[in-house]
Order: structure tokens, then sequence, then C-alpha cells
């Protein structure tokens, strides 16, 4: 577990296992920062690795991704300090509910647009003379949906004008030549993508003066950091209310009303209970994710299904902001509901409650599922995008032989 | 707007639009000391205009220290006066908006706030204790800190005091029990009023009881009076209520059936009924609470049901979406019905009947006829009351001072709407004593029973 065969390099182990360790510790708060994390970490490994293919590099970086994949496991197993006796509820059948940490589906998302970054370089530099083919007028619709949109080849010629020649894979003699011709590309791809997640907020936020109008009243759910940005930066051009729903029971929502009445915007905190009553009033419904599926669903947190169905019944718009690194390639077949991961019972009922403890079952799930059709654009730092093409992004932003890292 | 708390700091140049509509964004980068003088120049502005004029704005300029102590007065009360709210506002708003620019920023978020939800009932300041009886302000205290919840509980516990208050009354010389009783009863009513808004059955039950007073005969002695109308108060407790209940519960039991797992939300006493009598028949089935902030009512439930041996889940609203698709029926009771089939009922009910409507879960409201109430209610607006914020500071684990300093920030209000109306789309019936009845049907309950009011 310890020892990844594919990283030969220690030091580049030892990163690893800080990282993998700090999942697993719950130190790190946030996918943004989880994701900035992961990009840090690969790209060190990048910077240290040894490889004299591109496979090589690539299986490096996806032993990485596992690893750190790994060390959120994703399930359900008896947990020796809540033993509540379980009878089953249907498909909710697992043996006991469990207080681990959600998965951040970041860690391997980032991993894949690591991926993807690097073989694209690698395509750029090593096309020497075929860079000019892609002039001619092939915009077919069916190449668009089996392709995605057409590489920005052109862009990186010029680049590698000086390289193309150097560039020999499994040079018998210097075997660190390939190596060393393609490390300073993918410093820059990987810097690419650091950079791409530092700046989510802000680019999350430029639209936000067109999506919120003067005197409209918003609700939201949680605490969501790329939303309360979002709203922020709103409410410079803007004045308008909103509805801040705490989630109990982690009460996210009181974290967040704090924040924007501190940024000066009129802000009421209620309970979940009110979202249907105070519905038929919101103009607007926007929330968070914590991942946004293949499907153009999205897994956010509990409570969302909710204020997402009550808001249909009234003919709201639901927005959903997101950075793009949450895009996931995963589906969600099998479950209706995105209940897989639970979180500590005694949130909701605590010991305190003395001989309720033993003889009641407590569910406390983490996320909801919230299916595409609910949801109406997905505002993310690239712009905004409607749930039906999330497809698209995902073709787009990550290879399909990373899906499975 | 007169809804002292003050005004959005308007500029001169709009002194034509409505109250509360959005300063200029560029004061809101202004800082304080400059945002102070331009207000200084426009006041004086305004003073040299309002000199001039012979309408009521110079008095308001020159009373304006006068008139905003004497809104800041009304400013407790004045989420229960919007009425007044409202015209003032439209009448003075060339006038007002300018006075009232003294407040700072922060205002204008409560004012607009409260003006969406300012009808909202909140307790008022009681007053004018002497003339009500001291079973009536216990039951006050006790309505006021919660400590009776529940549109049954309420109405039963201020029938039994009216039962005492009529004991305890004599009639003055030169006056006839029938008329005279009434008035003796209405700062009571008035006085609970005040305390907490009137629920539907405790009005439907005091109009019964207003009938019954002005149906007394004349010639009756006192006491046999008074007898005879606390026996009369007793028989609609027993058969609108206890008798009720009864029929309600067999008639919904036999909708539960072996291996139901059943939903029910915070904690209604007809469906704890239902679900006692249908276990002690009997019957296997397991019961999922739901349950919410601000009240938490689900747990009491929670602990009547598990100590009868009933296997419980207990989950927060949240929730609900997870475990929906698990549930073969959800049953709820209700806080009043409507005419056109909406049921009035505890926050969170109409999440809980739309999520299980869209799953095709049948949504069984149990309640009895004596809380029709012959309005139409459109949406959970139209009546509501706000909870104390006081009372429900209940965060189970988070640390106290996080949530006490929510409560003095500006620009931040925290409401606790206590009820909210489903509409009759999410129902899929309503288990009466009268009957199952389709919502579309509700507004022949008063026929049903044979009257034309309840």
């Amino acid at each position: 577990m310890g020892i990844l065969p594919e990283i030969q390099n220690v030091a580049n182990q030892r990163i690893v296992e800080v990282l993998v360790s700090k999942l697993r510790r719950r130190q790190l708060v946030g996918s943004r920062q989880t994701a900035i994390e992961t990009v840090l970490v690969l790209r060190q490994v990048v910077a240290k690795a040894r490889f004299s293919n591109i496979e090589q590099l690539i299986q490096i970086i996806k032993a990485v991704g596992r690893r750190l994949v790994q060390a959120q496991p994703k399930g359900v197993y008896p947990s020796p300090v809540y033993s509540f006796p379980v009878h089953s509820i249907g498909l909710l059948n697992a043996s006991a509910f469990v207080s681990l940490p959600y998965p951040e589906h970041t860690v391997g998302n980032t991993v894949r647009k690591v991926l993807h970054h690097v073989r694209e370089e690698y395509h750029a530099v090593s096309r020497a003379g075929p860079s000019t083919q892609t002039q001619k007028s092939s915009f077919l619709i069916s190449k668009f949906v089996s392709q995605g949109q057409p590489r920005k080849q052109t862009l990186a010629a010029p680049k590698s004008e000086a390289r193309t020649t150097s560039l020999r894979e499994n040079d018998p003699d210097d075997p660190d030549s390939f190596a060393k011709g393609l490390k300073p590309v993918l410093m820059e791809a990987i810097q690419d993508v650091l950079d791409e997640l530092e700046t989510v907020y802000d680019n999350v936020s430029k639209s936000a003066r067109d999506h919120i109008h003067s005197d409209e009243i918003v609700l939201t759910i949680g605490h969501s950091k790329t939303v309360e940005s979002f709203l922020k930066a709103a409410a410079h051009y803007r004045n308008y209310t909103v509805i801040v729903a705490e989630s109990a029971p982690s009460f996210g929502g009181h974290e967040m009303a704090r924040s924007l009445s501190s940024a000066g915007i009129s802000t009421f905190l209620v309970p979940d209970s009110s979202i249907y009553a105070l519905m038929s009033r919101v103009n607007k419904c926007i929330l968070g994710a914590h991942a946004i599926l293949a499907n153009g669903g999205m897994f956010a947190i509990t409570g969302s299904l909710l204020a997402v169905s009550a808001a249909q019944a009234h003919s709201t718009p639901v927005v959903v902001c997101a950075g793009q690194f949450k895009l996931t390639p995963l589906w969600n077949l099998y479950h209706e509901y995105g209940a897989l991961d639970f979180a500590d019972p005694s949130s909701v009922l605590g010991f305190e409650e003395g001989s309720l403890v033993d003889k009641v079952d407590v569910v406390n799930p983490y996320f909801d599922y919230v299916g595409p059709e609910l949801i109406n654009v997905y505002i993310t730092n690239d712009g905004d995008h409607p749930p039906s093409s999330v497809y698209r992004l995902i073709k787009e932003s990550y290879d399909d032989e990373d899906h499975e890292l | 707007m007169s809804s002292a708390a003050g005004p959005p700091p308007e500029d001169a140049g709009q002194s034509s639009a409505p109250p509360g509509t959005p300063p200029v964004k560029s004061q809101k980068q202004m800082t304080k000391a400059e945002r102070r003088e331009i207000q200084e120049r426009q006041r004086a502005a305004k003073a040299e205009k309002a000199a001039q004029n012979q309408s009521k704005n110079p008095g308001k300029s020159s009373n304006k220290p006068a008139q905003t102590s004497k809104e800041s007065a009304p400013a407790p009360r004045k989420v229960s006066k919007p009425a007044e709210a409202a015209p003032r506002g439209a009448q003075g708003a060339a006038g007002q908006s300018k006075d009232t620019k003294t407040g700072g920023e922060d205002k204008p978020a409560h004012t607009r706030g409260l003006r969406i939800f300012s009808h909202f009932g909140l307790p008022k300041p009681t007053s004018h204790k002497g003339e009500v009886h001291p079973a009536i302000v216990r039951l006050g205290l006790q309505f006021s800190e919660f400590k009776i919840t529940g549109a049954n509980a309420r109405c039963i516990a201020t029938l039994t005091s009216f039962k005492t208050v009529i004991q305890d009354y004599v009639t003055p010389p030169n006056n006839t029990l029938s008329r005279h009783l009434m008035t003796y009863l209405s700062p009571q009513i008035s006085y609970l009023v005040n305390v907490r808004p009137m629920s539907v059955t405790m009005g439907n039950a005091i109009r019964q009881l207003k009938l019954d007073i002005s149906g007394t005969d004349i010639d009756l002695p006192e006491q046999d009076a008074k007898d005879a109308l606390c026996g009369k108060i007793d028989t609609y407790i027993r058969d609108r209520i206890i008798a009720a209940d009864q029929v309600i519960e067999e008639t919904a039991g036999n909708k539960i059936k072996d291996g139901d797992a059943i939903l029910t939300y915070a904690r209604s006493s007809v469906v704890e009924k239902v679900l006692l009598a249908a276990y002690a028949d009997g019957k296997e089935f397991t019961v999922t609470v739901v349950d919410s902030r601000p009240m938490l009512e689900g747990k009491k439930l929670l602990k009547v049901l598990s100590s009868a041996g009933i296997q419980c889940t207990y989950l927060l609203l949240p929730a609900v979406g997870s475990v929906i698709t698990e549930i073969s029926m959800v049953l709820v009771g209700a806080h009043s019905l409507h005419s056109n089939g909406a049921v009035f009922s505890r926050a969170g009910t109409a999440l809980v009947a739309m999520m299980a409507k869209q799953h095709s879960v049948p949504v069984v409201v149990c309640c009895e006829t004596y809380k029709f109430s012959e309005t139409v209610q459109l949406d959970s607006f139209a009546r509501n009351e706000l909870a104390p914020l006081e009372l429900f500071k209940s965060f189970p684990r988070n640390n106290e001072e996080d949530s006490s300093s929510l409560g003095d920030r500006p620009n931040l209000q925290i409401l606790n709407p206590l009820y909210d109306l489903t509409p009759p789309s999410s129902i899929t019936a309503v288990v009466t004593e009268v009957g199952v009845i389709p919502p579309s049907s509700i507004s022949s309950i008063p026929l049903a029973l044979g009257r034309t009011i309840l």
C-alpha cells in the first residue's frame, strides 16, 4: 500500500503518502482545496519522475491517482463506535452506517484532467509534420459528437518546432532525453490546471450580475463557497435578498448567512421546513454541487433535492454554481438517491436521547442525487451550460481511457 | 416607509420611488462619512424646499425627531401592524423617504424583509392583565412558551380554561348571562390571541361556544345556565375531538396493512393515536419519523412509538429524498383544512407531501371535521406564524456562541415560520370522522354534518 512500484522515486512516494494521510484524516476541507493539493502533488511527481516513453509517465500518474482515490474508500463497513441494530429498509441494506468521510470526487477528476493535458501536450509535441491537416472542412456534427471539440493543436505547433526532432522515445543511449524534452511542456500544462483551479471562484462569479437582478429573492442551501462568491460578486452591482436554508444537521447555512450578511446582503436564515412555504416568493434557486455527473445530474448536499423539487413545483429556475473540476465521468444508475454515504448519526439523534439510541435507526445521508431534468443551468468557470451538454464537457476535459483510473 | 426602523438611504432624486427601492449602487462603496455628507446635503436641500411648501411636508420635516421617536415606538409592533404600514408608506412616500433618512444602511434590510413577512404574527407584548382570569393567564403562558402545542391540544386546553372561567363568572345585576358573558369573555380571548395567534380549532370552538351562550335560556338560574354551558363544552370536546379521533383511528387503521412502511412528519396527536391503535391491533409495520427544526416535535412521537414497541427510523427533513422510495404510505396530521382542499399544517409537511407525490406514495391526512375552515388559502403567506427565536436554539452539536451571534447582525434576519400550506394536488385523501374524502370534496364536509356552518 505504501510502496508503488511505478514510482521508483522515494521522494515522490513520500509526497503522495502525505496527501493520502491528509485525505484520510479530513484535514483538507473543501473540494477546491483538495483539487489544488492534488495538482501540486502531481506536479512534483511529474517533475521528479523518470520515464522514457509516454506510456510510463501515464502509468505513473494513474498509479498515483489510484492511490489517492483509494485513500478515501467509498462504501460501508462495520464501524466499532456506533453499533445500531439495523433493520433493513429495502435497498438501504448496509450492515451498519458509518461515519466516514465522503469521497472527494475532485481528486480523481484532477488526476484525469492532468492526464488529459499531458496527453494533449504530448500529441502536440510529437506530431511533427501532419499538424496542418486541421484546416480541412471536416467539421461534421457526427465527428463532433464522437470526438468532442476539435483539439487545439495548431496553438502548440510553434512551441514544438524546436523539439519535435529531439524527442525520441525509448532511446537506449539516452533514456532521459525524452523525459527532459517533454517535462517543461508538461510543467506548463500542469500550471494551467493549477491556474484554472485558483481562479475558479472569480470566473464563476463573472456572470453573476447577469444572473441576479435587482430586488430578487434568491434561495440557497447550506454553505457552498462557489455560491458564496457568486452572490457576493452580484452584491456589488445589485441589491437583492437571499434566503438561506440552514441545512440540518450540518447547519452549513449558518456560516453562509453570517458571511453573506457581513458582505452587506440582506439575508434571511430559515429552517429547511419552510422551503416550500417561501418558494412562492423566491425568484431563483441557486445551489452548489459536490460533483456533477456524466448525465448532467449532480450530487449535492442533502436537502437539495427538496429545494429543487419545490422549485420545480413553483416553476422557479434552478441554477447550480460549480467549478469545472467537479465534472465527474460517473453515473448514478442504480440508486435513485445519492445516499450511499452517511454521516455521523449522533448529530441527528444524539446519545443524550438515552434509551432511544438502541431502538431506533437513524439515517443521515451526506448527499442527494438530483436528476438533470430538475436543473436549469450549470454556471461553471468556463461559462454557463445546460445539463444536456455536460456529456460534451466531460468529453473535452477528460480522456475516455481515464474514466477508470 | 413608515415602518420606522428606517428607510433605505434614498437619493434626493428618487423621492417618488416607493419605499424600499434599492439605493444607488455607488452608495454601498462610499465610506460612511461620505454617505453622511450626502445625507446632510440632501436634508438641507429638503428643508429649504419644505419651508416653501404649504403641504404636510414641512410639518414632517420639522417634526422629524418627534416623528422618528413616535415611529420608533410602534417599531416593535411593526410586525403586527402591516396594514397601517402600507397606507402610511403609500401616502407619505415623498415626504417620508426623505425624512427617515437617519437610519443607517442596515435598516433597509429590515424594512424590506419585514415587508414580505410582516403580517406573520409574532407574539406581542401582553397588557391589560387585570381583567383576565388567572386560568387564562396561565394558559397564555403555556402557549407562549410552547408547552402546549398542536391544534387539538390547544383547543382542549382553551375550552377547559373557559369552563373554569364560566364557573367563576358572576352575572352583574341588571344583566343577563347570555348577553354579558360574551363581553366578559372577549378580553380573555384577545389576551390569548395576543400571546399566540388563534388556531382554527380554537376559533371554531369559540364560535360554537358563543352560539351556545347566546342560545341560553334567559329564565334559567345562573348556576344551571353555567352548568349547562360547561356540559355543552364537554359534549363538544367529546364529540368533535375524542370520538372523532376514535373513528379516524379505525378508518385510517384499515388503510394500514402488514409490512407497510409508514412515514409521518413531526408530531400529530391523531397520527400518534392511529399508529398506536393499529399496532395494538396486531398489525406489523415500521414507521419513519421525519423531524425538523425549529420545534423538533418528532422526537416526542419517536419516544412514544418506540416505547410501544414499534420499529422506528428517525431522520431530519433534508434526508427525506433518500428514503421516500422505501415508503408505502405517508400519514400526516393537519392544523386546518380549507375549502379548496388545501391542508394547513406544520411547516415541512408540504415538502414531505410533494416528495411523496412525486414518487407515487399515497399521502393521507388525518383530520377531524372541526378543523375545517371556510376560508380559501392560496399559499403559506396568507396566514402564518413565526416562532419566537429565543425558544428554538436547539442546535445539537454546534457551539452555543455561534448560534447566539447570529441574532444581532445587521442584514441578517432569522425566520421560523411554523406552518405551511400543502396544495390539494399533493394530497391523496383526507380521513375524517365522516369518511375518507378526496381533497376536492372537502368543501362538502359541512353538508355531510348536516349543518351549514360548523
